[in-house]
């Protein structure tokens, strides 16, 4: 069998193949009009999918850019307060801002402003790895920290005191609780 | 040397590309837009140039006296979904699955019918019908008995039937020699049943 005549009718003619058009020739298909009818309607091809991806693709951007700008809005004044305790060094030599340092760390570490000195790196990785991030709070002056500190103490003197009343109330022996928060 | 040869080779593509021939649009895309916008009057020139295709894709799976109905039928269908195909250029691979498709919905629709069978047609004399033959090349599978009818019976060559179905030409040409081979087997086979004279001849004469 010549594969060529099967393939594209070149070459040498195959017999068989030729006897196969031949016969099976008559079966082929006899033009025949369309009939068209005509109430028949044709939808006409719409562009909207196109434009609907697109414009779903311009809100996510939109969203993605709104989203991170608010995050990092978020962010950025909670680093600052943290970093602050870093720039103790620094402020050796910049009295003014040995105050800001000072107040931010009251401000992240409450607890620890009657405890001592502590390494400002540990307070910063604790601040990082266990507390959510929170806004920023206002700066304050000396004049205000100071006034803070006093109703800090004032209010854990009350608290001492309801603490001793309560105990009172209850017969339970007493405890020296001033002394052990180093009040005075 | 060498520049000049990347030279002449850089000019050569240039001169292809500015070529009028790849920047025309082929009539398929140029007719489905056309039908798109409203010409329906032009789906006619769709329907000369794939009916063909239509009726040899049909004529491989379907009795042949439904056969002009269906292609009826197949281009009404087509012309109502045409805003469905995303590539007017796959009209032709587009309209033979929408053919394929209806031709197993007959089927299924029909099932008792009574279709010829084999025994009946061997049992004839040497000298076979168009119709005997068909029915042999129907008995083939699906890829094979396709492209022979589009071979055999709408005179279509090789290379014709894979730019049509969408099929490449590699695959149309092992369906062509694979399915001859079969068809070739079978009515040998059934030829010496019926007194055929050499399983060669495969009876047709």
């Amino acid at each position: 069998m010549n594969d060529d005549y099967l393939w594209d009718r070149t070459g040498e003619p195959d017999a068989e193949v030729q006897q196969l058009e031949d016969l099976l020739g008559s079966l082929r298909y006899q033009p025949r009009p369309l009939e068209i009818p005509p109430t028949m309607s044709v939808r006409r091809k719409r562009a909207f999918i196109p434009l609907a991806i697109a414009a779903a693709i311009a809100l996510l951007m939109i969203g993605a850019g709104l989203w991170v700008r608010f995050a990092n809005s978020n962010r950025r004044p909670v680093l600052q307060a943290e970093r602050a305790p870093d720039s103790t060094a620094p402020a050796r030599t910049a009295p003014p801002s040995n105050d800001q340092a000072e107040i931010s760390a009251t401000l992240t570490e409450p607890r620890d402003s009657f405890s001592g000195p502590r390494k400002a790196n540990r307070g910063m990785v604790a601040a990082k790895s266990r507390r959510p991030i929170q806004p920023a709070e206002p700066v304050l002056t000396a004049e205000e920290l100071a006034q803070k500190e006093q109703v800090i103490v004032a209010l854990r003197l009350v608290s001492v005191k309801l603490n001793l009343a309560q105990r009172k109330a209850q017969g339970l022996p007493q405890i020296n609780s001033i002394r052990n928060h180093k009040i005075g | 040397m060498i520049e000049a040869e990347a030279t002449a080779e850089m000019l050569l593509m240039t001169g292809t590309f500015r070529s009028p021939q790849t920047i025309e649009e082929p009539i398929e895309q140029t007719i489905v837009r056309a039908v798109l916008e409203g010409e329906h009057d032009r789906f006619g020139r769709l329907y000369e140039m794939y009916a063909p295709l239509v009726h040899g894709v049909l004529l491989a799976r379907v009795p042949r006296d439904e056969v002009d109905d269906l292609v009826q039928d197949i281009f009404l269908h087509a012309l109502r979904k045409l805003h469905t195909l995303r590539n007017p250029m796959a009209f032709g691979p587009w309209i033979a699955m929408i053919a394929r498709n209806r031709a197993m919905d007959f089927h299924r629709a029909a099932r008792d019918m009574v279709e010829v069978e084999e025994n009946t047609v061997v049992a004839k004399p040497a000298n076979r019908t168009a119709h005997e033959v068909l029915d042999f090349i129907r008995q083939l599978p699906d890829t094979y008995r396709e492209t022979l009818c589009l071979r055999f019976v709408e005179g279509m060559t090789g290379p014709e039937i894979a730019v049509r179905t969408g099929l490449t030409p590699a695959s149309v040409r092992v369906n062509l020699h694979r399915g001859m081979k079969l068809l070739r087997a079978k009515m040998g086979v059934s030829g010496t049943a019926g007194n055929s004279p050499s399983p060669a001849g495969g009876g047709l004469g």
